[in-house]
């Protein structure tokens, strides 16, 4: 079990509370989409893919950033029993959707990347690492009910 | 294969880190947690990485930034290094590659586009595959 020190989770939901969901989430997805572009075998419904531009503006996109993102939200909420948290999700991913759980590290690399990007100087190292902590928890936790 | 657009990207950010590889070299390995067990290695105390290491793997870039057509040929020395003296575990260079672009975007922040980030992962991969082809 993954545990947060009483640092990592002030770096943690410092920084969390003052994230736009929604406009991270759009971005986030998006670039996920644009930089792997192999992910987007997973969203054929969604419409126009064809550029940067076009994934970038893709209302279906942002809409589905912001449900991952708000995800997120809950993940720092229980960052004491993530695989608890992320059970449900898990079993939906694996069974239903069939993502491979290196999506979700890919995912939250490019997460910390638009933190990085958004909070310039204060994404220090320390604040980093913990938030590599987190989203490397979080992807865990979501490949743990793959069978 | 980098593309003409993404060669722009390539040569428009290191325009912006020429000059400043010594910093930048600092604070990537400040960043990157593998950092301890990759010099200890080489007989460096940790905690203490000598700061020629992180300039050295800027000044590397520099050359695969300047030879983005033959990165092979550019970095075959650096290869060999890799492949028969250092033996970097495969597996440093992702995170390594996810720190760069930390640093990047951190300093960048809003000019470190998407279309910048998916060069620079492309290419920065590009180095490691390089980098790592002749361990076996």
């Amino acid at each position: 079990m993954v545990l947060f020190t009483a640092e990592e989770k002030a770096a943690v939901t410092s920084l969390w509370g003052k994230v736009n969901v929604e406009e991270a989430g759009g971005e986030v997805l998006g670039r996920l989409l644009v930089v792997y572009p192999w992910t987007q075998r997973f969203f054929d419904s969604f419409g126009n893919l064809s550029s940067p531009s076009a994934i970038m503006g893709n209302p279906k996109v942002k809409a589905h950033g912001k449900k991952v993102l708000t995800s997120f939200g809950d993940a720092i909420k229980n960052m004491d029993n993530l695989k608890g948290a992320f059970a449900k999700l898990s079993e939906l991913h694996c069974d239903k959707l069939h993502v491979d759980p290196e999506n979700f590290r890919l995912l939250g690399n490019v997460m910390v990347i638009v933190l990085a990007s958004h909070f310039g100087r204060d994404f220090t190292p320390d604040v980093q690492a913990a938030w590599q902590k987190l989203v490397a928890g979080v992807a865990n936790a979501l490949a743990h009910k793959y069978h | 294969m980098l593309s003409a657009q993404e060669r722009a990207h390539i040569a428009q950010v290191w325009d912006l880190i020429a000059g400043h590889e010594a910093p930048f070299g600092a604070e990537l390995l400040l960043r990157f947690p593998g950092v301890w067990a990759v010099l200890a290695c080489k007989g460096h105390p940790p905690h203490s990485p000598p700061a020629p290491v992180g300039l050295r793997m800027l000044e590397a870039v520099g050359v695969a930034v300047r030879h983005v057509d033959n990165l092979r040929a550019a970095l075959s020395p650096l290869a060999d290094l890799h492949a028969h003296v250092l033996r970097v575990d495969p597996t440093n260079f992702p995170l390594l590659i996810q720190c760069f672009q930390v640093v990047l975007a951190s300093h960048l922040q809003d000019e470190f586009t998407v279309e910048m980030q998916a060069a620079w992962d492309k290419f920065l991969t590009g180095i490691a595959v390089v980098l790592t082809e002749k361990y076996r």
